[in-house]
């Protein structure tokens, strides 16, 4: 073999050698994008360059705008082009969609490494479908009650409710409108543009479920749920302090109440705390976050969540799980919650400095102790929930509360339907 | 085969392929399933089911409140558009001075893609913080502020987010009809206007037999492209309403993609598209029976 055949032989090798490395340490991992769209941005580049320097696997990281996210994972449980890894959610949904070929991947035998101990057992719950684990719940979303303290001030008020007897009494008396009926400050709100999401906390809060824990079986026709509506129903038309507008697409609560048109939200989203302080320093002092206020049962709160998982159809499971181990520590799950904004899911993170120091986030870590998932072990609880029209219990609001349908008639029906998408 | 088709063929032959794979490929399979069951969440059952899920939209009355409203939409929005258009072309078809402006005040609409104008609409319309509402209530036209679009009282098929939305679409759809009408406009010949001035016609005279008929060939090709367009728009009444309040502002589209995209349910999507697809194609088949009336002329 002459030199120069040698050199072309060594170089060959080492590229072959190299590239075939290259393309078993690399991964692609996707994320919808929370808050600051660039400090997000910043915070899972750094994140991975940790991760890049610690095991040597390179990551490409893209944003999937939460506009089509729910699109592109139901491309990608029908067999479009998938990442290795990803942020996801409505994971009972995406897996039934993409069964044994496409979609999540459970990643149970990996479950010993990614210490899930240490989340908090409810988040766990997102992301565990038949008894299979399916990777690490990394944000939470916890609802609060939002109150003008001005407002509040105003009115004489000492504090935020309590209860739900407390609510309807400070939202009356924060709210201000004219001899025409124009309204200068409603003295309520529901939560956030998500209809369906509102009834969650309240039917949970007068003790009922929407199913049974097997995911089998309606159970929404029952006192709970009466109770529920009629507290919605009475808010809006008897004691007249929440606006029949906000039922209808495109209203926004946050502007209205930095705006001091709206005195108490119900259900308001803990990310709205950061976006206060970011986007609307100037209203610094003239509001305040509580825990959510308790019906005949109890003070449960909206609990959302997501998760990291791992795509079918990927070749390069070790190296994601390795990512999701190394995303599972405190240091990385603290540094998501800072970027996004989002409750951390674990109780050693939410103790943490960053978690304390404004008073808005110690709220926030007391809710967390009444949290409840908005997940539910239903393939078909994604279209059950649906805060569209048609949806079986947007539907049950809309008519019972807007509509003030007979709510026995409309209870009957939502129950009869929800039972056949159960069956689906 | 001439060396002139071949160039002529091969000259069309992208546009075509790109066509076929994403406008007829998509369009038979989206046929094909709505005569097909096809439950993403129950795919072991997906099988032929013939015309059911045609009957079952059918069946349902917020469907066929859709379909009515599609048309109702369609017809309002392109009568509108169109009268608009006419007079507006007309105005600047004119020398005057400021032309210039007035041209690009008309036409700023084009720029906006719909969804940002959905947007800054769904702001001026919003009860509590409307400009509009603020400048009625200070001038004491109104005294209560007017729901644009949440106010669920009708008047036959009418409601007040239908025509808010109706305004938003005429308005963003004005400037390509104007384009259109104002070429049809320079190509009128401006021997026929003095020639009918020496008949003593007047303005509306030479309006409804001059200009009208020459007019013809081009308003029918803006009328069959408004038609097909509003038979599946989407977007503005996806945006500003999502279909509510009380389905008022639903059109096919928009249930169409909810009931794909929220309910999963394709085939059911599906056996709706076929009905926009029929829709749309009564119009075709009308706009090339007409072009071929006027060819045999």
């Amino acid at each position: 073999m002459t030199p120069i055949s040698r050199i072309l032989c060594t170089t060959s090798l080492t590229a072959a050698l190299t590239l075939g490395s290259a393309a078993q340490a690399e991964i692609e991992f996707w994320t919808m994008p929370y808050g600051d769209q660039i400090a997000w941005k910043d915070t899972i580049d750094g994140l991975l360059e940790g991760f890049t320097a610690e095991t040597g696997i390179e990551v490409t990281h893209e944003t999937v705008p939460w506009g089509n996210a729910f699109q592109t994972y139901l491309t990608i449980a029908q067999g479009g082009a998938a990442p290795d890894c990803a942020d996801m959610y409505w994971l009972h949904s995406f897996s039934a969609i993409g069964g044994e070929n496409y979609g999540p991947l459970p990643i149970t035998e990996y479950a010993d490494r990614l210490d899930l101990d240490s989340f908090y057992e409810g988040a766990l719950t997102d992301v565990t479908y038949l008894d299979e684990i399916y990777g690490i719940p990394w944000r939470g979303d916890i609802r609060a009650i939002l109150y003008r303290t001005d407002a509040a001030e105003e009115a004489g008020l000492s504090g935020p409710p309590t209860t739900w007897d407390e609510t309807v009494a400070a939202a009356k008396a924060m709210h201000v409108a004219d001899e025409n009926g124009n309204v200068d400050r409603w003295g309520y709100a529901f939560g956030t543009s998500n209809v369906v999401s509102w009834l969650m906390p309240l039917y949970w809060q007068a003790g009922g479920e929407f199913m049974s824990e097997d995911g089998t079986t309606a159970t929404i026709d029952n006192q709970a749920m009466r109770d529920a509506l009629t507290f919605m129903h009475d808010m809006v038309h008897v004691h007249r302090v929440v606006d029949i507008d906000s039922f209808e697409k495109g209203y926004e609560m946050l502007p209205l109440f930095v705006d001091g048109q709206i005195a108490l939200i119900g259900s308001a989203e803990q990310s709205w705390g950061k976006r206060l302080d970011a986007e609307y320093p100037d209203a610094e002092g003239t509001w305040a976050m509580a825990p959510s206020a308790a019906g005949p049962e109890d003070a449960d709160s909206f609990s959302g969540a997501g998760y990291f998982g791992v795509l079918r159809g990927t070749e390069q499971v070790e190296e994601c799980v390795s990512l999701l181990e190394y995303l599972s520590q405190n240091e990385s799950i603290l540094a998501l919650s800072q970027g996004s904004g989002n409750v951390a899911t674990k109780p050693a993170v939410m103790q943490s400095e960053f978690w304390s120091d404004r008073p808005w986030k110690q709220v926030v870590a007391v809710a967390l102790e009444d949290a409840h998932t908005s997940q539910h072990a239903a393939p078909s609880w994604s279209a059950i929930a649906t805060s569209e029209p048609g949806g079986i219990i947007f539907d049950l609001i809309y008519n019972t509360v807007v509509l003030q349908e007979d709510m026995d008639a409309e209870i009957a029906t939502a129950q009869e339907l929800m039972q056949g998408e159960l069956d689906r | 085969m001439s060396e002139k088709n071949v160039f002529c063929y091969l000259m069309v032959a992208p546009a075509l392929v790109i066509t076929l794979i994403l406008g007829i490929y998509p369009m038979i399979r989206s046929m094909v399933m709505s005569f097909r069951s096809y439950d993403l969440l129950n795919q072991d059952k997906n099988g032929w089911v013939g015309l059911d899920n045609y009957r079952q939209v059918m069946a349902d009355d917020r469907f066929v409140q859709t379909i009515n409203q599609t048309v109702v939409f369609t017809f309002v929005a392109i009568f509108f558009v169109v009268v608009i258009a006419l007079f507006l072309a007309q105005v600047i078809n004119a020398e005057f001075r400021g032309r210039a402006v007035l041209r690009t005040l008309i036409f700023t609409p084009w720029f906006v893609p719909p969804v940002v104008a959905s947007a800054i609409w769904i702001w001026l319309l919003n009860a509590n913080v409307s400009p509009i509402n603020h400048f009625l209530l200070e001038a004491g036209v109104i005294e209560r502020k007017i729901r644009f679009l949440t106010d669920s009282d009708t008047w036959g098929p009418f409601s007040i987010p239908m025509m808010s939305i109706i305004a938003v679409r005429v308005w963003n759809g004005l400037p390509i009809a104007i384009v259109f009408i104002l070429a049809g406009l320079q190509s009128i010949p401006k021997s026929l206007y003095e020639a009918a001035d020496m008949d003593g016609a007047g303005t509306f005279s030479k309006f409804f037999h001059v200009t009208l008929p020459l007019l013809r060939p081009v308003l029918l090709v803006l009328l069959a492209l408004f038609f097909m367009n509003g038979f599946g728009h989407f977007e503005m009444n996806y945006v500003m309403t999502g279909g509510g309040p009380r389905n008022l502002t639903n059109v096919l589209a928009v249930w169409t993609y909810q009931e794909g995209f929220q309910f999963l349910r394709f085939d059911r999507a599906a056996a709706a598209g076929g009905i926009v697809l029929m829709m749309t194609s009564v119009v075709a088949v009308l706009y090339i029976w007409l072009q071929a009336k006027d060819v045999r002329k």
